[in-house]
């Protein structure tokens, strides 16, 4: 009775010292091979759950089986039309094949530098092709898509699959920035002036116009005035002439009095002789 | 059955002394261990194995999902509400808010405001190497702007990227950037806004799918975009110019609308004169006339003497005047005299009146 509980003891510990030591659990983020006297056991990686292995003999090596980033230094590269410009990117990768990547880099800093390597020289090459502005705008997609191809090649021998390559900055270096500065001020400056004397040409088209306008109503009343005023006159020459033709001598003689009248009315000097009509009753 | 181990343990090493007085220590302590476990342990183990078992009851909140993981790999969904899964080391779960929206910025960094506060000017922090992006016409322009999104897929969001929100981030400043490059700098800064809030989503949204991270992109907002503030001034420039060409154009118009009226005004002023002329002018006329026939009506009754009396009545209103000289000369005298003209009294015109 009591050698076989004992005995029940130690089969217990014993079992749970090999299970733990020969179970283990891969999570969903990562995927695992096994390892005996350094080299990989079998053709395959393990994929998420639960494994077991021998113990003390092999052991587990675990890689992350997410999509890993690798954002690189920015770095200054030369277009063809030999503008520098700081160019940002980052990759995405991921590992696929775990024995492959095993034997070959080994470790996440090993790809790393195997992949700064190969997606800087593929990106200076493909950069170098274009133009800064084919670089920045409409070439773009391009750039990268031919970057992230060439790269993908590259990098599968060991086990590594390049998902994208993509430009994230594209920076000028100072004084290349103060020159477009430098343009973009005269651009603006130019149009700042245009607008200015466009307004003033309106201005004075508007202003021409309304004096001119005021020059044809002031010219138009002068013209209606004079017509109004020879109304005014002829008129008046009718009026006199109806009146005054009915005798004529007695017009002149009395108009020829009214202008004695006021003719003589300053500094005037009479010498008269007897004779006249006047002094007949001084005689 | 462990404490018999023990047990065993001890009569397997027998040993008649000598062991170091820590190990007498141990040996005692050990021994008080046991006696006052072995009563308790029967009911102990059972506690224990309900505890464990307890241990596998988990709430998932309704802004959450359950993800659970069978020996770490994905196993199963589950949703809002009370939920159980076999206890560690079997199983494990994961709950990720999935309804939440989350906010990330570009080019800003604010200072000091919670999330729900909405943008304002100067409560925060330009970060000019995130904001400051090369337009497709050769421009520079600052965009700051934030991205708001949402967990669309828990099981590619905790599994598939390992930093998905590290991810986004990057997808962002690179669908902007490449936005920005493809446009022009006057769409960024006035009308073109909103196409680019969208181009943005969808690109980074594309980004995002491809790498499968289980993150949807709700919204791009652009919260300020201006130029960079080296050239600042020449664009408030073409704004102000912009002004300048309309007071103008409302001077001239003033003006326009100012002058006009006046000249109408003017223009009936100048008729009205002649008018006021042509009245005058006439009834003047007719009242001359009216005396005139009213005189002649009674010249005509008594010619002669009317005559006589409007000469005397007019020669003695002319020779009356102080101011005329007056010289009466015989018919003689008058040929004998010398004619002279002083001249220095040039004024003082003699004017012989014609004798009739």
């Amino acid at each position: 009775m009591k050698k076989t509980t004992i005995l029940l003891g130690v089969g217990i510990v014993l079992g749970a010292l090999v299970l733990t030591s020969a179970a283990f659990t891969v999570d969903q983020t990562q995927q695992a091979i096994v390892i005996q006297l350094g080299r990989p056991v079998g053709d395959k990686s393990l994929g998420p759950g639960l494994h077991f292995k021998l113990p003390l003999v092999q052991n587990v090596v675990f890689f992350d089986a997410r999509i890993l980033d690798f954002d690189a230094k920015p770095e200054e590269i030369t277009t063809t039309d030999k503008k520098y410009m700081n160019v940002d990117s980052y990759t995405k990768w991921r590992i696929t094949d775990p024995l492959t990547f095993y034997t070959k880099v080994r470790t996440i800093q090993g790809a790393r530098a195997r992949l700064d390597d190969i997606v800087r020289s593929q990106l200076r090459v493909a950069l170098g092709r274009y133009t800064l502005i084919e670089v920045v705008s409409h070439k773009r997609q391009e750039i990268m898509d031919a970057v992230t191809l060439r790269s993908k090649e590259l990098l599968q021998p060991y086990g590594i699959e390049v998902l994208d390559v993509r430009i994230k900055r594209t920076d000028l270096p100072a004084e290349n920035a103060r020159s477009i500065y430098g343009r973009m001020k005269a651009e603006r400056e130019r149009q700042a002036k245009q607008y200015r004397s466009e307004g003033l040409e309106a201005s004075a088209k508007i202003k021409a116009t309304a004096d001119k306008d005021r020059a044809v109503i002031l010219a138009d009343a002068e013209k209606q005035a004079e017509i109004i005023r020879g109304e005014g006159d002829g008129q008046a020459t009718k009026v006199y002439a109806d009146a005054l033709s009915r005798s004529p001598e007695f017009y002149e003689f009395t108009r020829s009095l009214d202008a004695y009248k006021r003719g003589f009315e300053k500094n005037s000097r009479f010498i008269m002789t007897p004779e006249s009509p006047f002094l007949k009753h001084l005689k | 059955m462990n404490w018999d181990w023990e047990k065993l343990q001890k009569q397997q090493q027998g040993r008649p002394g000598g062991k170091p007085p820590s190990f007498d220590d141990f040996q005692q302590q050990f021994d008080k261990l046991k006696k006052f476990k072995l009563p308790g342990w029967k009911l102990v183990l059972p506690i224990i194995v309900l505890l464990w078992i307890a241990s596998g009851f988990y709430i998932v909140e309704p802004d959450e999902v359950g993800v659970v993981k069978q020996f770490g790999q994905y196993n199963r969904i589950t949703t809002a509400g009370p939920n159980y899964h076999i206890p560690y080391p079997v199983e494990s779960v994961l709950t990720p808010k999935v309804t939440q929206i989350r906010r990330v910025e570009f080019g800003f960094r604010s200072v000091g405001r919670p999330l729900t506060q909405a943008f304002q000017q100067g409560a925060s922090r330009e970060v000019k190497e995130e904001s400051l992006m090369l337009t497709g016409d050769e421009n520079i322009v600052s965009v700051q702007f934030i991205v708001q999104y949402m967990i669309k897929d828990a099981k590619n969001y905790l599994f598939n990227v390992n930093d998905p929100e590290q991810t986004l981030a990057h997808a962002g400043e690179a669908a902007m950037r490449e936005v920005i490059g493809n446009g022009r700098i006057d769409d960024a800064l006035t009308t073109g806004k909103q196409e680019i809030q969208v181009q943005t989503r969808d690109l980074m949204q594309r980004i995002l799918d491809s790498y499968n991270t289980g993150l949807s992109v709700v919204a791009v907002q652009m919260q300020n975009v201006h130029p960079p503030d080296e050239v600042i001034e020449a664009f408030k420039d073409v704004a102000s110019a912009r002004e300048d060409k309309s007071r103008f154009i409302n001077e001239a118009e003033a003006y326009q609308r100012d002058v006009l009226p006046k000249a109408r005004g003017e223009a009936a002023h100048i008729i009205n004169i002649a008018r006021a002329y042509k009245e005058t002018k006439v009834r003047k006329a007719e009242g001359d006339a009216a005396r005139f026939l009213s005189v002649l009506t009674e010249y005509n009754k008594a010619k002669d003497i009317t005559r006589e009396r409007l000469y005397l009545e007019t020669m003695e209103e002319i020779l009356s005047n102080p101011d005329a000289e007056k010289l009466i000369m015989s018919r003689d005298a008058l040929r004998q005299s010398v004619p002279y003209l002083p001249l220095d009294k040039l004024p003082r015109q003699p004017e012989p009146k014609p004798a009739q």
